[in-house]
């Protein structure tokens, strides 16, 4: 007999008259107490903030010199060119030789304005969500960042701000602007 | 200077764009078939190259490896290149401007360049966060960027450097939202808005209001593109790729300069229009980037239009209008049409096609229209796109 019967016949034999009684078999049981399932040791989905811990990047220096009130970034150690965000190369001679600098923490408003709907997932509590434009006071560099301490509507631009670290639900900290006080400089 | 092989524009076509009861694959196949549709001489196998502009699939459709499902979709199976193209706002232009550099360097003869973006979600908390990494994500983005904070940021320092008024701003809204009438495939189709209706809108990022933004569409558009000795098979009236040009310096805001001179916009305007080998002067209309009011002023200006802070003056006195010194968004703009990221570069393209063959309703038809120019701004303003498209006869 060719093989190809010889397998139909063979299948014809062991196939169920139904399907349900190819299912085994099951006897009741008392309800097994497993273990409850063990929480993800580490944030498994990517968010909105910096990874700050050194395993992760090669600026985590920023982020415990934040914790301690100073504010920092890296300037080329070549041709002192001030980076932001802190960078681990400078983009102008290439050099990997950068070095920290302290920057100023006081600034004044350049631009700013408030996002009052459509928050990304997670800030929706947080809205209107208030943002602009610093320019650093003795320091080349106009910061983008958060803005608390007023109302978008009674902010006015040339407003005196200063830098605030605040800590992030998970540990982390990250850093936004303090709308200082009411004394505007002349607008730019 | 363009020293490859000519490269024409045969056709395209667009999808309805909106708030679509479509998925993102349903979307590219609608715009294979009017693509189809509107070249009858287009067969699937003469395609050997695709390109396809999607901004963030992997976020918005939770899709990668996108350029082979919508060859699938079309029913093509390209064999020279096959691939996406991603510059956020400005990804259609890309497919296109990649298409027209295969072409002109002799790697490909057909190529069909597709736009999509699949915007509306269940959650538009999760829309508005694919938004906000377009910025520099963890310095930027994390702060709460998207982009109407920044752009009503470029409107503010506007207004006080030049000012610029809101009514001004409306302006540029009332145009195009009045172009998009007669679009049926735009999102904002038979609405109409005055701009005393316009200035009553809510203010979503103070100053700018509701109808000062482009929204958050899904959509999709298809273009073919040839090399030139291959036109005539498709079409007698081929829009001809004459100039490009594009800019890139910084992303992150902190490196931005000054928000209202768009340096980068001139550069790239002086390597298209110089590509071209004519003068802003020459061009009959321009698709311009409006995905806020504020922009297209701005753009005006950055284009040689009109001199530096005089570009609110420019569109209230109708200079951008039809009867002005050059037609600007006669498609309706992203204002009027809605923005789907990856499908409005390769959209705009379709419009000039459609101008240049006479193929709009009268309402919008350029006259007689010799020379065009489409532009795209991505992010938040920090890369500048542009193409010079001329008539063919």
């Amino acid at each position: 007999m060719p093989a190809v019967a010889v397998a139909k016949r063979r299948a014809k034999k062991r196939a169920p008259k139904r399907a349900e009684a190819a299912l085994p078999k099951i006897e009741l049981r008392a309800e097994p107490t497993a273990p409850p399932p063990k929480k993800p040791a580490t944030l498994t989905l990517l968010d909105f903030f910096p990874q700050e811990e050194s395993q992760q990047t090669r600026v985590a220096r920023f982020f415990t010199e934040l914790r301690a009130g100073r504010f920092m970034t890296t300037r080329c150690a070549k041709d002192k060119k001030l980076l932001w965000p802190p960078r681990v190369t400078c983009p102008q001679c290439h050099t990997e030789e950068l070095e920290w600098v302290e920057l100023p923490q006081r600034g004044h408003l350049y631009a700013f304005s408030a996002l009052l709907a459509g928050a990304p997932l997670g800030m929706e509590d947080e809205l209107p969500i208030t943002v602009g434009l610093v320019d650093l006071e003795g320091a080349p560099l106009r910061l983008f960042g958060r803005l608390v301490g007023a109302p978008w509507n009674e902010i006015r631009v040339g407003e005196r701000v200063r830098v605030e670290p605040y800590d992030l639900p998970d540990g982390r900290v990250f850093y936004r602007f303090h709308v200082e006080s009411r004394s505007v400089e002349k607008p730019t | 200077m363009t020293g490859g092989r000519p490269v024409a524009l045969v056709g395209g076509a667009t999808t309805r764009f909106g708030v679509r009861a479509a998925t993102w694959s349903q979307l590219v196949q609608e715009a294979g078939a009017r693509l189809f549709a509107a070249i009858p001489n287009l067969a699937a196998s003469d395609v050997d190259s695709l390109f396809v502009g999607a901004a963030e699939p992997e976020r918005f459709a939770f899709q990668s490896h996108v350029a082979p499902l919508a060859a699938e979709l079309l029913g093509l199976e390209p064999h020279r290149i096959v691939q996406r193209t991603e510059l956020a706002c400005a990804s259609g232009q890309s497919a296109i401007r990649s298409a027209y550099a295969a072409i002109s360097a002799g790697l490909s003869d057909v190529a069909v360049a597709l736009g999509v973006e699949k915007m509306n979600l269940p959650s538009m908390a999760e829309a508005n966060t694919s938004m906000a990494c377009v910025m520099d994500r963890p310095w930027d983005g994390a702060h709460g960027a998207t982009a109407p904070p920044f752009f009503a940021m470029v409107a503010q320092r506007h207004m006080l450097e030049h000012g610029t008024t809101e009514d001004q701003l409306a302006a540029v809204s009332e145009k195009n939202h009045r172009f998009a009438n007669s679009n049926p495939d735009a999102q904002f189709h038979e609405k109409s808005f005055s701009r005393e209706k316009l200035l009553r809108l809510p203010l979503i990022a103070p100053p700018l209001r509701l109808g000062d933004c482009s929204s958050m569409t899904d959509g999709a558009a298809a273009v073919l593109l040839v090399s030139g000795e291959l036109a005539r098979k498709y079409t007698d009236t081929p829009a001809w790729i004459r100039g490009s040009g594009q800019h890139a310096s910084w992303h992150n805001l902190a490196n931005a300069g000054s928000l209202t001179e768009w340096t980068g916009m001139r550069i790239a305007a002086r390597e298209a229009l110089g590509s071209a080998g004519i003068t802003v002067d020459q061009l009959d209309f321009a698709e311009l980037h409006d995905c806020f009011t504020i922009s297209e002023i701005v753009e005006y200006e950055a284009l040689g239009l009109c001199d530096p802070g005089k570009g609110g003056a420019y569109v209230a006195d109708g200079r951008s209008d039809l009867g002005g010194d050059i037609v600007v968004n006669p498609r309706g703009g992203l204002l009027g049409c809605g923005h789907p990221l990856g499908a409005t570069g390769v959209a705009q393209a379709v419009e000039v096609y459609r101008q240049f063959t006479h193929t709009v309703p009268p309402a919008r038809q350029v006259p007689d229209p010799e020379w065009a120019l489409v532009h795209n701004l991505s992010g938040s303003a920090n890369v500048h796109s542009m193409m010079v498209y001329a008539r063919g006869g």
